[in-house]
């Protein structure tokens, strides 16, 4: 059985419960008012009741169908014991007898639906509650049909609200299922979109690039040179944003740097929006030997965030503001060589990893089976040696 | 430095990789309600329209009733043409409400309510004044205590409070006038007593039962939402981002789009302030975790955050990210068992049951080598499914049919707390 039939089912005890004890308590109430029966009938009928609110509880615990037909003998016990003691009950014992069979008992008709053995209970209890109640009133006909004629409509009435909700059920199932069926669309639809916005790593490594100067105030570059490339940021991640791949853009005018690559990239084109870039935060990037390398786009990718690493290591720790890149290929290789004529560091006293070289370039680069060296002495400049795969 | 050239950017309570800012628990719980919010007002009345129809049948009836019974006395009453005026009003007020209802759909407007419940104390207070003088309102009160089934009507309209609170202050009016109308020896009648509380049971009992009914059916159609919406994790990938952290990788390229933007447009004046620079540099704190690490999740997590029961209830314990292993059939069994297990967790709606809250705690892995006979290219996965709270006789049969989808199984109780162990046969990712 699938979860919201049982869910049905709890929602059909539980009102079972409430409407059927908040009767029985009325009952209880017009029972136990002074004179409203004899003593010797009070003290038969208070156990009767207590068992009855018993299995009223238990039926909103409960799916066994021994509590709705132990509840059922208790109230039907009430009314017989009243009939027989009594004779003709008072006004307000026939009002007692008619809140347990009419809306007591009869809120038992919630659980009573889902199966045959259950429907005949049903059919059964309201029968039988008929039949009792009129017994009961046997000495005035007109009362007696009045009070069963109330009982049938009472659980006529509890069969009605049943029927309703169980119908209603089914709908409301199929409307959820659909809303599912989005759901689940939607869900690819993000797991995509998230996997297009992680695959744009270029994309975010420059955007990373410009938060980072920006985190430093922006200190140490030109505001008109910031300026052009936070806009440039922008406008690719507005491209991303708006579901177009960012494409290669003339790479005069703007300098974009590619995002989603055709198969086999050019690496002249993109290599030149990175001397743009890097033009603008004030180190001139001077080229040399191959432009036009074809390359698979995440060997591209890596190859050149390596290289914009070694050259902002350039910017940043150099003290010039010049540096070389030589790009030379075999059948096998593409590799460039970074130099720039700065202050040179001794590699034994610096940690590579304080330069984010292990990580940033060297993992990169390994990742698509390349690889990275460093050469350094104070006085003498730093180069840095890429290689990577043609694919 | 004027406000509008701070950069703003919402703090997340939690950047979806798991790694959590601040409280865990409440910081994943209230991402999946905003994440689930968006949504919730269409929930709320999904299905109750068609209950709210039944609901107006009923009325109606009970309302044929009453003017049966009103028709039967017209000779007794002192003033019959009060009474006929409430007939009048309280007609008026129901076929404007079940109109209304009909036109405006989900929900009646304030003003609206405050018309009808006007209208009903009109009614109330006319035929009040029709049988005053008979000094039995419980015995011939028609429209007073059609007034009390007519709330009914607006029980999917409204909220349950509100509803409640006019059947209080109606039931206090009744029993106010009753007393105030009584005879002088008449609290000693039992039968005069009987029928009083009769009518005051029957003008307010019908709401709150009704009320009761719309809240657990708005449960029900809450819980199944809930499990549906989870349930498309089944076929997501073994390592997937989540819907929640694909939104908030779209929140970070947005905002960082648009400090870049204000950057750009000189709306944000360079070097940027103390402040605006510490923004900037968390966004790529963010941006960075959300780009490197966003994909070590599974399904499982993603389904225990993103629903607002099993979020709740289950712990999930899944070092080596084992649950992306397992096949779709292998997922609804488990994801099943979960469910059945936890479906009686005490929620908003039903705080009295606070004491005896479910929990479900989920251990996967660590794989054992060589434990068992194993197929080629497949390894066993041990799954431990610890639940507390629910004793041994009492799980529905269901779960035992989902645990048979994921694998063999073995049970036992200990201490109130029942423990099944798992055998999940996977295919070997190392083959594929």
């Amino acid at each position: 059985m699938d979860l919201i039939s049982k869910e049905r089912d709890r929602l059909l005890q539980r009102s079972a419960r409430v409407y059927g004890l908040s009767f029985t308590a009325v009952s209880a109430l017009c029972f136990a008012l002074p004179g409203a029966v004899p003593f010797p009938v009070l003290l038969l009928g208070i156990p009767l009741y207590l068992i009855l609110a018993a299995a009223l509880v238990a039926v909103g615990l409960s799916r066994s169908i021994w509590w709705p037909v132990i509840a059922l003998l208790s109230g039907l016990g009430i009314v017989v014991v009243t009939a027989i003691l009594v004779g003709t009950p008072s006004p307000s014992a026939s009002l007692a007898i008619l809140h347990i069979t009419a809306a007591g008992l009869a809120s038992l008709a919630l659980v009573l639906t889902s199966s045959v053995p259950r429907i005949v209970l049903l059919v059964v209890g309201a029968l039988a509650g008929v039949v009792v109640v009129a017994a009961a009133e046997i000495d005035s006909p007109a009362q007696a049909l009045r009070s069963g004629g109330t009982v049938l409509v009472g659980w006529g009435l509890a069969a009605l609200v049943t029927v309703w909700i169980n119908a209603g059920v089914p709908q409301v199932a199929k409307r959820i299922a659909s809303i599912g069926r989005a759901h689940r669309a939607e869900r690819q639809a993000s797991e995509l979109e998230a996997q297009r916005r992680q695959g744009a790593r270029l994309l975010h490594d420059t955007v990373l690039a410009s938060l980072t100067l920006l985190a430093h105030s922006g200190v140490g570059v030109k505001p008109e040179a910031l300026r052009q490339q936070a806009a440039e940021d922008a406008r690719l991640l507005r491209q991303l944003r708006l579901g177009t791949a960012p494409q290669l853009a003339e790479p005069t005018e703007t300098g974009t740097i590619p995002v989603v690559n055709p198969e086999e990239p050019v690496l002249g084109t993109t290599l030149e929006s990175v001397k743009q870039r890097f033009g603008r935060m004030g180190l001139t990037v001077a080229w040399h030997g191959t432009g036009q390398v074809l390359l698979p786009s995440d060997v591209l990718d890596a190859f050149l965030m390596a290289l914009a690493e070694c050259l902002e290591n350039v910017r940043r720790h150099s003290g010039v503001t010049e540096a070389h890149v030589t790009i030379t290929d075999d059948d096998k290789m593409v590799r460039a060589l970074v130099t720039d004529a700065g202050v040179g560091f001794n590699i034994d006293d610096i940690d590579e990893a304080k330069l984010g070289f292990a990580e940033s370039v060297v993992g990169r680069l390994r990742e698509v089976g390349g690889n990275a060296r460093l050469f350094s002495a104070p006085g003498s400049g730093t180069t840095v040696a890429l290689e990577v795969p043609r694919g | 430095m004027s406000k509008s050239d701070t950069i703003q950017f919402s703090q997340p309570e939690e950047n979806t990789l798991g790694v959590v800012v601040g409280n865990a628990r409440r910081a994943v719980q209230s991402t999946a309600r905003r994440f689930s919010r968006a949504a919730s007002a269409h929930r709320a009345s999904l299905g109750t329209a068609f209950l709210g129809l039944g609901a107006v049948i009923v009325v109606g009836l009970r309302a044929v009733y009453g003017l049966i019974w009103f028709a039967s006395q017209w000779e007794v009453y002192p003033e019959p043409f009060a009474a006929l005026a409430a007939w009048i009003v309280l007609a008026a007020v129901l076929i404007g409400a079940i109109v209304m209802s009909r036109v405006s759909g989900d929900r009646l407007p304030d003003w609206m309510f405050g018309l009808f419940l006007a209208g009903l104390a009109i009614a109330f207070a006319l035929d009040v004044i029709a049988i005053w003088q008979l000094h039995d309102i419980g015995g011939h009160a028609t429209a007073a205590l059609t007034a009390g089934m007519a709330l009914l009507v607006l029980v999917a309209l409204r909220g349950r409070v509100e509803i409640l609170a006019a059947a209080a202050v109606l039931g206090v009016a009744l029993i106010a006038v009753i007393f105030l109308d009584a005879p002088v020896d008449a609290f000693a009648d039992a039968d005069w007593v009987a029928t009083q509380v009769t009518a005051i049971a029957g003008s307010v009992l019908p709401p709150i039962i009704g009320v009761v009914i719309i809240e657990s059916f708005r449960r029900m159609v809450q819980v199944e939402l809930d499990r549906v919406l989870v349930q498309s994790t089944v076929s997501a990938p073994r390592f997937a981002v989540g819907m929640l952290a694909s939104e908030e990788l779209a929140r970070l390229d947005l905002a960082a789009e648009e400090l870049l933007d204000a950057v750009a447009q000189q709306k944000t004046k360079l070097p940027l302030t103390p402040k605006n620079a510490s923004v900037a540099a968390q966004l790529a704190t963010e941006l960075r975790l959300h780009l490197i690490e966003g994909r070590r999740e599974t399904w499982l997590y993603h389904a225990i955050s993103e629903s607002e029961q099993l979020g709740k209830s289950v712990t999930l314990s899944d070092k080596s990210s084992l649950a992306g292993l397992l096949d779709p059939t292998q997922r609804d069994g488990l994801l099943s068992a979960a469910w059945l297990l936890v479906a009686d967790v005490p929620s908003a709606a039903n705080p009295r049951r606070r004491g005896t809250a479910r929990t479900l705690s989920i251990q996967i892995g660590p794989v054992v080598p060589g434990a068992g006979t194993v197929p080629a290219h497949k390894i066993a996965v041990p799954i431990t499914v610890t639940s507390t709270g629910v004793p041994r006789n009492r799980v529905d049969s269901g779960v035992w049919d989902a645990i048979g989808r994921i694998g063999r199984y073995s049970d036992s109780t200990q201490d109130a707390s029942l423990r099944v162990d798992i055998e999940c046969i996977v295919d070997n990712p190392a083959d594929q």
